[in-house]
């Protein structure tokens, strides 16, 4: 069996690769890849800590899920403002968009 | 069925106030939606307490449909609601008089949806003080009735109604003040707010436990001064009635219904729900300084209708003419609890209650009708109205004469019962009345003569200041009421002997 | 039917149709005036049913008719109202339901039913008359009143209230009925609203009538109190009079009883006219004349001694016989004062209403005078037989009148005063009727011996008062007697005699048979009504018919009062005064022209003794003056007020003080405006690392995560 460090590198290195992309791109919808990317990441570690701790305990598979949820959420209500914005301004750069700033 | 049977005062109580909540989602420019709706909200509480008036039980003494909710178990108190003979009357007044004065309204076009809402609040704020039988949840209620009613005249009322509407405000705030410290001085005293309990254990309170270094004693007179205020100041009783002629003359026109025909009956009620019940000594020993107050109440008010120029005016100033003769034979009552002659003199007291929310209405709506179609209220300015406006006139002679308590009519049954009652007990006071008796006469008969009587006044009869009759919305807000006076004026007994078995119950 | 449902029918017609005229068919003229006239037909019907059983009945006065209900619960009791039919009672039944009736029917006439509209009429004035063609002729004909159905409805409401008042067994009815008829002469002397003094005319009458009617209702306060009840047969109980003749009140010694009959009293000088309340009456005669007669003859001032006649147990309680009681003097007192009173003001007016107005209030004042020293039977009848010829009298005035403004609308002067008897003159030959029928009146009023009815029941009075030794009372009657048959006649011979003295009386006309017909019958009741109450023991006519009114009405009493011995000092003085008052009358009058040719124009009585005036400056000014000035100005809107807006600006001024000396300076600029300027520094400073890019923020969120783990990682593990 694949050791679980492996997992937690896969997983580690999921995470960088979102971190990267929310901390560099400057395209709306691609934060919004990098954020996803991160959450699944963090599905990959509740995966693999159940499978390698005690299966009869389901906590780790229902987080998993909720993440899911909220991760569909957050798209949703993500790229609904997203898209609500590119049809006021024209634009999906995230730093254009900086009305509220002082 | 079973679930109204069991919950009719709460359905009657609440429904006004959910109506309103749900009148916040309708569209704001559907007047005729609006209107309608809230006349048909109101009038189902109107149906309920008529279903009450007939399941209730005049011989069975004390309170009937009762119910109790835990509202605020801490400190005691609880959503104790019941009715006797005494409140259910005062209960079917105002479910009577809220849809009618809804119905009058529906002239009203400048914010409707806020408007009508708050009327509706307003009919649960009074009626929660009818039903209350837990001191906290009656004050609660009765200061439910003072918003409603402060942004009415705030909002909707004619030229000086800042000053009015706040006069209104600071007066009754001013003596209610007194009424919540003595509620919870009772409540700490006590232990419970819960008025049929406090009943039971008014007179047994021993005299050696202490509040705040005060005996028991202390406390309540303290408690009876602070009611006595707050109800004078409702009442109105003079010299605190000054509020009562601005804030009738500047509301709206189904405000100033409301505003006699039930706000000023909750000072009354309370001097007969509180006052008299828990303080016969005090009662006995101040009877002659209330009796001379409601006499002063009586005469002036007639003198001060006299001299007045605006109609409505002249109307408001009835109003403490007339609500003199309920504080009257409160005060006989409280001189002579017990007799015969106070029995009779409560009876009248509480007919002449729901006579004068009958006549005072109609009054005041009659005021209304002509007031929007001149929009002026300067008598000097009417007469000879009555060629113009017949079915108006008629109308308005039948209420005035209702008003100025003309025997066959209900006015005159009522003060009969307080006239009959005071004089024995207190002949002097009852003496001097006959004075604002004779004046009511001379103000109604000047209100008649300068509106209706007189040579023409050609300005309201041509062109486009022509006066145009009675529409058959504003004779259907009047229609109730006159059969209603004319009812009670042939044949008082059937409301009448709810409030007598009540009388003998309490008292 | 039994004749207590019966009685409790009576008053209904009237006020049923009342209301289908106001409610259904005020629109049709015609339809109104049917059901006003039917509904008093059937009243008048239902009351000669009852009058005639009522006759039929013997001992009438111990068993009468009468049945009750409980109206109002009164503690632990009830209060009952109930409807009594008592030798009184059927006596006045009789002739207020014919006088009623009469009424209603002359109205027709009066209003000119089957006129056309007026050219100019309005609702509230008079009719002015309308022009039609005839004949290929213009001329003015009178036009019928515009509320002509509102007439008849508020007539239907009046004759309700006095059939109720009548039929009553009980105070608190006979009150209602009272206000209601007290209400409706408010609404007919008022009927032609339009006009101002009509309208203050109305008002005056009510209000005068209201002062007696509060002290009334305290009188039947303190009765219901004193006894428990209110109803008549209960009250005069032996055992409940003599408890209240012996309670003794405060009040000038008087008993309860005493008192309470004051009380009332003081009702019935409202109600009746009497001084010093007598001031509206003359006044009320702007109304239509039928309403003149309604309210002048046959019910509402009647109303006012039958309810002394009523009360008369009460009044009269421990009378011995000869010494009147403190209560009775004072009845006595103002009965025979107004009798003399109003009969120096009648002589010197000219108006023919006037006359009668002020002839009303005296002749109250013989029946007011004869109840205050316990003639009781006399008054009873007086009070009918005035009924019938004083109706008589108005409904011929009206007549009068109308034919007069026949002619004022053929000249077409209205300058003319219809009712000024110096405008009439020589009517005789063109009205012929209403002269005949006048003529009867007039002579019925002055008591012309023997043939009229007047005659009959003024000379009881008198002989009462002389048998009793009433001396006083006998003398004021006796010269108030002589002054009404001066100014009766004066009345006739202005109006019927001599020659017509303007165009308008030339062209006067006989009215319509409506109008004559009620003339006629009243006419015969006036001459015949005397003939049923003839003393047993006057010389001649004595014993020729017998004494029925005297044993019928005297039975309601519990103590028969017996018939009176004959003396012929009050037969003389009757005689003289009548015939010799009609004697100068005419020859005082015969040849005036104008009134500079009357002698009796005399300023005090003209302007009645200055009363109306007295009163304005006694009462009516400073009622203004307290409520306008004293109560609204200066007590509500300066003093309550003024205390009230000096604790505002008491409370406003302590607000700006703490505004001004803490409020702004110390917490605002201090804390408030401190605070916020250092917030704000720091903030200004802060901003520049606020550059609003996420990625920035996020990115610093990652170093400071990384340092801070970095730095726990080695500080917690090392």
């Amino acid at each position: 069996m694949v050791p679980l460090s492996w997992y937690l590198i896969l997983s580690a290195g999921l995470f960088s690769i979102g971190l990267f992309g929310v901390l560099t791109r400057r395209n709306a919808v691609a934060i919004l890849l990098g954020v996803e990317l991160m959450l699944n990441s963090v599905n990959v570690n509740l995966a693999a800590f159940w499978r390698y701790g005690d299966v009869t305990q389901m906590a780790g598979q229902v987080f998993a899920i909720i993440v899911f949820a909220v991760a569909a959420a957050e798209v949703a209500v993500g790229l609904a403002l997203v898209i609500s914005v590119y049809r006021k301004r024209n634009t999906v750069i995230a730093d254009d968009i900086d009305l509220m700033k002082w | 069925m079973n679930f109204i049977a069991s919950h009719y005062l709460t359905l009657i109580l609440f429904f006004p106030a959910l109506a309103a909540v749900i009148m916040l989602f309708l569209p704001r420019d559907e007047n005729k939606l609006l209107r309608w709706f809230a006349f048909g909200a109101s009038l189902v509480p109107f149906v309920l307490s008529l279903m009450v008036w007939v399941n209730f039980n005049a011989d069975q003494p004390g309170f009937q449909f009762e119910e109790s909710y835990v509202w605020y178990e801490a400190i005691g108190s609880s959503l104790h609601l019941g009715v006797d003979g005494l409140s259910l009357t005062m209960v079917l007044l105002t479910t009577l008089l809220t849809p009618l004065a809804i119905l009058a309204s529906f002239s009203i076009t400048d914010r409707v949806k806020p408007y009508m809402m708050l009327f509706l609040f307003l009919e649960t704020g009074m009626l929660g003080v009818f039903m209350a039988l837990d001191l906290l949840i009656f004050f609660v209620f009765w200061e439910v009735g003072l918003v409603p009613m402060y942004f009415l005249i705030n909002q909707w009322g004619s030229a000086n109604r800042d000053y009015a509407s706040l006069k209104f405000m600071i007066y009754t705030m001013g003596g209610s003040l007194g009424l919540l410290l003595a509620i919870q001085m009772l409540g700490v005293l006590f232990g419970t707010f819960d008025l049929v309990s406090l009943y039971r254990q008014w007179n047994s309170l021993t005299a050696d436990r202490v509040l705040l270094g005060m005996s028991v004693h202390t406390v309540k007179t303290i408690a009876f001064w602070a009611f006595v205020i707050a109800f004078a100041v409702k009442v109105p009783l003079w010299p605190f009635h000054t509020w009562l002629p601005d804030a009738h003359t500047e509301a709206p026109t189904a405000g100033s219904m409301l505003l006699a025909g039930v706000l000023l009956k909750l000072g009354a009620y309370g001097f007969l729900r509180l006052i008299l019940p828990l303080y016969p000594v005090e009662a006995k020993m101040f009877a002659g300084a209330l009796a001379f107050l409601a006499v002063a109440a009586i005469v002036f008010g007639a003198f001060a209708a006299y001299g007045q120029t605006d109609f409505k005016r002249l109307v408001a100033y009835s109003s403490v003419n007339h609500m003199g003769f309920v504080v009257l034979g409160i005060a006989a009552a409280g001189l002579a609890s017990g007799t015969t002659d106070a029995a009779i003199a409560l009876n009248g007291a509480i007919l002449q209650m729901f006579n004068h929310g009958l006549s005072a209405a109609g009054m005041f709506f009659l005021v209304g009708v002509i007031y929007e179609r001149t929009h002026t209220r300067n008598l000097e300015e009417f007469g000879g109205l009555f060629p113009l406006v017949p079915v108006y006139g008629g109308i308005l002679i039948f209420t005035s004469m209702a008003s100025l308590g003309l025997p066959g009519l209900n006015g005159f049954v009522s003060e009969f019962l307080v006239v009959r009652g005071a004089f024995p007990i207190l002949t002097v006071y009852t003496a001097i009345s006959m004075l604002g008796l004779l004046f009511t006469g001379a103000y109604i008969l000047k209100g008649i003569k300068k509106v209706l009587h007189g040579p023409v006044n050609e300005h309201w009869a041509h062109g486009e200041h022509k006066l145009t009759e009675i529409s058959t919305r504003e004779i259907l807000v009047m229609a109730p009421l006159m059969a209603l006076i004319l009812w009670i004026g042939i044949w008082p007994a059937w409301i009448l002997n709810v409030i007598n078995k009540a009388v003998v119950a309490l008292f | 039917m039994t004749t207590e449902t019966l009685i409790w029918l009576i008053p209904l017609p009237p006020i049923l149709a009342f209301f289908l005229i106001v409610l259904f068919t005020n629109k049709s003229k015609a339809l109104s005036h049917t059901i006003g006239v039917g509904a008093a037909a059937l009243s008048w019907l239902a009351s000669m049913v009852v009058f005639f059983r009522a006759i039929g009945v013997e001992h009438l006065g111990e068993h009468p008719f009468e049945s009750s209900l409980n109206w109002l619960p009164t503690g632990d009791t009830f209060l009952k109202i109930g409807v009594l039919i008592d030798p009184v009672g059927a006596a006045v039944l009789f002739f207020v339901s014919i006088t009623i009736f009469m009424i209603f029917l002359y109205s027709v006439g009066y209003h000119n039913f089957g006129q056309p509209k007026g050219d100019h009429d309005v609702a509230g004035l008079p009719p002015h008359g309308a022009t039609v063609e005839e004949h290929g002729r213009k001329h003015v004909v009178p036009s019928i009143e515009p509320m002509y159905s509102r007439f008849f409805a508020f007539l239907g409401l009046f004759a309700f209230g006095m059939y109720t008042l009548v039929v009553s067994d009980n105070l608190l009815t006979l009150f209602v009925g009272w206000e209601i008829m007290g209400l409706c002469s408010y609404l007919l002397i008022g009927f032609w609203y339009g006009k101002p003094s009509a309208r203050n005319a109305a008002i005056k009458a009510f209000m005068t009538t209201r002062v007696g009617d509060v002290f009334m209702l305290l009188g039947i306060a303190f009765l219901y109190w004193a006894t428990g009840t209110l109803s008549f047969r209960e009250i005069f109980t032996e055992e409940t009079l003599h408890i209240l003749g012996t309670t003794m009140t405060p009040i000038f010694g008087l008993s309860a009883a005493g008192l309470i009959a004051l009380l009332l009293f003081i009702g019935t000088v409202g109600k009746s006219a009497q001084w010093p309340l007598h001031v509206w009456l003359p006044d009320a005669m702007e109304g239509p004349t039928p309403v003149s007669a309604m309210i002048h003859a046959a019910t509402m001032v009647s109303a006012g001694v039958y309810a002394v006649i009523r009360m008369f147990p009460l009044l009269t309680t421990d009378f011995n016989g000869h010494e009147l009681t403190t209560a009775m003097s004072v009845v006595a007192f103002i009965g025979a004062f107004t009798a003399l009173f109003a009969a120096t003001i009648a002589v010197a007016q000219n108006d023919i209403k006037r006359v009668l107005a002020y002839s009303t209030i005296s002749q109250l004042g013989f029946m007011i005078a004869a109840l205050g020293i316990g003639a009781y039977v006399a008054a009873v009848f007086h009070l009918i037989t005035h009924a019938f010829f004083k109706a008589l009298l108005f409904l011929g005035s009206g007549s009068v009148i109308h034919g007069m403004e026949h002619g004022v609308l053929h000249t077409g002067n209205h300058e003319t005063d219809p009712q000024n008897m110096f405008n009439m003159g020589g009517l005789r030959n063109k009205m012929p009727i209403t002269f005949w029928t006048f003529l009867i009146g007039g002579f019925a009023l002055s008591g012309f011996p023997i043939l009229t009815a007047g005659f009959w029941s003024k000379d009881e009075i008198l002989a009462d008062a002389f048998g009793h030794g009433h001396m006083a009372v006998f003398i004021t009657l006796a010269v108030a007697a002589f002054m009404t048959a001066f100014y009766t006649m004066r009345q006739i011979t202005l109006t019927f005699l001599g020659e017509p003295r303007t165009k308008e009386a030339e062209h006067a006309q006989e009215t319509p048979w409506t109008m004559t017909a009620p003339l006629v019958v009243l006419a015969f009741f006036a001459v015949t009504y005397g003939w049923v109450g003839i003393p047993e023991h006057f010389p001649l006519f004595g014993g020729l018919v017998p004494n029925w009114f005297h044993e019928f009405v005297g039975g309601t009493l519990a103590e028969h009062p017996e018939a009176l011995e004959f003396n012929v000092v009050p037969l003389l003085t009757s005689l003289f005064v009548a015939l010799g008052g009609l004697f100068f009358g005419w020859l005082a009058y015969r040849n005036v022209q104008t009134p500079a040719e009357d002698k009796f124009q005399i300023p005090v009585l003209k302007n009645k003794w200055y009363f109306d005036e007295a009163y304005d400056f006694l009462f009516v000014k400073p009622a203004y003056w307290f409520s306008e000035t004293f109560v609204s100005a200066w007590m509500d809107k300066g003093v309550i007020d003024g205390i009230l807006h000096t604790f505002g600006k008491v409370t406003q001024f302590l607000g700006d003080i703490i505004r001004n000396y803490f409020d702004l300076p110390v917490i605002n600029r201090f804390f408030g405006d401190g605070t916020a300027d250092a917030t704000q520094w720091v903030g200004r400073n802060l901003r520049p690392i606020q550059t609003g890019r996420v990625q920035q923020y996020f990115m610093l969120a990652l170093v400071i995560f990384i340092v801070v783990g970095a730095a726990l990682y080695y500080l917690l593990l090392a």
